[in-house]
């Protein structure tokens, strides 16, 4: 196997490994913990897919923060004192037999479908290239997205914010 | 460079729209004095400018900042109707005459109708998988914080709780339809290599390979997943009920009208062929469209109706209501013409008023009731005649009685889908007009003959209130006078962008 | 040698225990974790499919604005649930049921 073959398994057993682990812990601390290695994998993977950039945007956004917002919300959501934070499982068997169906369905359609398999993009740095887009072609949607996570944090925090006394 | 200067020229009404974003929030950061006034006039400023602005941009076909969105009559048409209802809701709807919102913070308010307003602009006017995703969340985003809007006193409320809830559910639902959606789209992307409307569309009219079949069945279900949810449509209409019952009721109204034209008028865009106003449309892929279209659209009418025939809740029943309207809405989109595409326009405007209206009503008998029950509302029409009156004709609208425009939405869209054929599937439409005539019946049965409350004093509405009820009221008579206009406007906005 | 399909499989495990954690959990942030599987299997096909397909930028630019979006929803996601949790003591699902349905 190609070293490149080790580490794709690598990553990939721990990505969906741990995303297993995310789904069926009881614990919701143990969630917490394989989702942060589950985003670890993932941007493993994309550092083999030759995405740097977005390899270091998913470890500074995803686990540094969407991760530590997540665990915020568990430890603000349980009593202190309560050090057994258990998650209860509603009717494992129906979601079971869904998931599954769904799994078989994306992976007949994978290796049935033929892709626009191109040229493709060799591994190369990305980084450069990606801020030229955003200032170029990819202008609006960046824009846009300022005015999204504008419009969200206010909202979160309005949402939060105790009313003030009248 | 120069294509971003140039495009910001066309861009104009969504630049209004973030300026006066922009300045709501500052203004309310500033807490100046009187800073509910100045954000209110801001708002209503920046939208209607944004509309006016939109007025010269008609007749002009253009792709703007590389792609990304574009400018066509059916966008025109589209911007006009979406800021329109903003701007209708943030009229009528004041923190005085709604109970729920009374006393909650209202600068946030405004910021969040110009944000969902310029979202939803976005989103109709979409033309990458990128830009329709970014949209589509944004959207979503600003709806969900508006559901959340109410928030407890030092003890929690009825309204607290029920805000809370709704919003609560509407996020995970939204949140697991859009993430279906975009599993979806890239999956799409993988199939075309481009993640740009205009092309993707032209790969799938070179015709989809029969191993290709599959993945493209897949994506559909999938896109449809996030449109539906957005749409309200069976089987993504879960949400709806307690979302609309649960939100402050100028939100619910805001929701039922604005989201939904939007996610239309990206349905048209996604699923049809661009072709110019003449030539007729075409439909991208080679899927049995129009049967799976039909087969979403009956249930979703069903559903709706027979949900609401039980209701006793009004917002909830407007709720179930609004979902069988998008069944009806969504005949226009089974027609698979140019007529079809027309008809669900001219629908589309028609709802609007009708339901506006409606929720209009159904908020002021409760600033004043403090009910949203309908066995509350016995006896409204010895207390309050005219609102009674307007009420019955919102009512008539929806049912679709002529000469109101409810009955011209239905008329175009039955005459669409008769035309190419489908008379089983008018018939199932029309037995479902006749079924949703019962509970709008009920309500103003109950409003008028029914008896009860006769000892309470009448009902005083506030003069703006009065002159709302009447302008909608209007709104849903009007228009028959000038008829030949609204129809050749929208038979002038058929023509969408076809290139890059 | 690694191509698309061993991509598309990690994708699609991702995914259906995405789907998995959101049908089967009563814990609103448990919920939230499952959703946010799904939107990185999509990631995941977004970059392969960069890397693989057509060889333009495309997917990974629109990989960063979906990273975005989720940040933005996660903090609306978990600002509504720690009201849930003021206004009711508890982030379970089931006890949300004043709105029948």
């Amino acid at each position: 196997m190609t070293p490149e073959a080790v580490i794709f398994y690598a990553f990939a057993a721990i990505t969906v490994g741990s995303a297993a682990v995310v789904v069926l812990a009881r614990s919701l601390i143990y969630s917490a913990f394989a989702l942060l290695f589950t985003f670890f994998g993932v941007a493993g993977l994309y550092v083999l897919l030759g995405a740097d950039f977005l390899a270091a945007t998913q470890l500074l956004i995803y686990v540094g923060g969407i991760l530590v917002l997540l665990l915020f919300g568990v430890m603000l959501t349980h009593k202190i004192y309560e050090l057994d934070l258990r998650s209860e499982v509603t009717q494992f068997l129906p979601g079971a037999i869904i998931g599954s169906g769904i799994l078989v369905l994306l992976l007949v359609t994978a290796f049935r479908t033929q892709w626009r398999i191109g040229p493709g993009r060799p591994p190369q740095a990305t980084t450069q290239e990606i801020g030229q887009q955003f200032l170029g072609p990819y202008l609006l949607p960046f824009e846009a997205a300022s005015v999204l996570l504008l419009v969200a944090l206010m909202g979160a925090a309005m949402i939060v914010r105790r009313r003030r006394e009248a | 460079m120069n294509e971003v200067l140039q495009s910001m020229r066309l861009f104009r009404p969504e630049l209004a729209l973030t300026a006066a974003l922009l300045l709501v929030v500052v203004v309310d950061s500033a807490r100046p004095r009187g800073r509910d006034l100045i954000n209110r006039l801001l708002t209503v400023a920046g939208l209607a400018g944004a509309a006016g602005l939109c007025l010269p941009l008609r007749g002009v076909s253009a792709s703007l900042f590389s792609g990304m969105v574009v400018i066509d009559p059916l966008a025109i048409y589209f911007k006009v109707l979406l800021i329109g209802s903003s701007l209708l809701v943030v009229l009528i709807f004041t923190f005085r005459n709604s109970a729920e919102l009374q006393g909650q913070g209202q600068g946030e308010f405004y910021a969040l109708m110009l944000a969902v307003t310029l979202a939803n602009v976005l989103m109709a006017t979409a033309n990458d998988l990128a830009m329709l995703y970014l949209a589509l969340e944004m959207v979503s985003i600003t709806s969900y914080v508006m559901v959340a809007y109410v928030k407890a006193d030092r003890l929690p409320s009825e309204a607290a709780r029920l805000s809370n809830e709704a919003s609560l559910k509407y996020i995970l639902f939204g949140a697991v339809s859009t993430g279906a959606m975009l599993y979806g789209l890239s999956l799409l992307y993988g199939l075309a290599g481009t993640t740009s409307l205009p092309l993707i569309r032209d790969y799938l009219a070179a015709g989809v390979s029969d191993a290709n079949r599959l993945a493209v069945v897949l994506v559909t279900l999938l896109v449809l997943a996030g449109f539906g949810f957005k749409t309200a449509a069976v089987p993504f209409h879960f949400w709806c009920p307690d979302v609309y019952q649960g939100a402050p009721t100028p939100v619910t109204a805001f929701l039922s009208v604005a989201p939904k034209a939007a996610g239309f008028a990206i349905m048209l865009r996604f699923f049809f062929q661009g072709m110019a106003a003449g030539t007729g449309w075409e439909l991208s892929g080679t899927l049995d469209w129009p049967q799976m279209l039909m087969l979403v659209s009956v249930a979703t009418m069903t559903v709706g109706n027979v949900a609401a025939l039980t209701q006793t809740n009004m917002k909830r029943l407007l709720a179930y209501s609004s979902i069988a309207h998008a069944g009806f809405i969504m005949m226009g989109l089974v027609a698979l013409s140019a007529n079809g595409a027309r008809a669900l326009m001219i629908y589309l405007l028609a709802y609007v008023f009708m339901n506006l209206g409606a929720f209009l009503v159904v908020t002021l008998v409760h600033a004043h009731e403090g009910s949203f029950d309908l066995r509350d509302y016995p006896g409204l029409y010895r207390r309050a005649p005219g609102l009674t009156v307007a009420m019955a004709i919102f009512l008539f609208s929806l049912m679709g009685i002529p000469p109101l425009v409810g009955f011209m939405g239905k008329l175009y869209v039955f005459a669409a889908v008769i035309e190419k054929g489908y008379f089983w599937f008018a018939l199932a439409g029309a037995l479902n007009a006749a079924l949703a005539a019962y509970y709008y019946a009920r309500v103003l049965k109950t409003m008028i003959i029914d008896a009860g409350n006769e000892e309470k004093p009448p009902l005083r509405l506030a003069l703006p209130d009065a002159v709302w009820v009447a302008v909608l009221a209007a709104a849903n008579v009007l228009p028959l006078l000038g008829w030949r206009w609204v129809e050749s406007w929208a038979q002038a906005s058929l023509s969408m962008i076809a290139s890059r | 040698m690694i191509g698309i399909h061993h991509y598309l499989v990690v994708s699609a495990a991702l995914f259906s225990l995405g789907v998995l954690g959101v049908l089967t959990r009563r814990n609103a942030v448990n919920v939230l974790m499952g959703i946010e599987l799904m939107l990185n299997s999509a990631n995941v096909n977004l970059v392969a499919f960069s890397r693989y397909g057509a060889g333009n930028l495309q997917g990974q630019l629109f990989a960063v604005f979906v990273i975005v979006i989720a940040a933005a929803e996660v903090a609306v996601a978990l600002a509504i649930v720690l009201t849930l949790y003021r206004l009711r003591r508890t982030p379970n699902l089931d006890e949300a049921d004043i709105l029948k349905g």
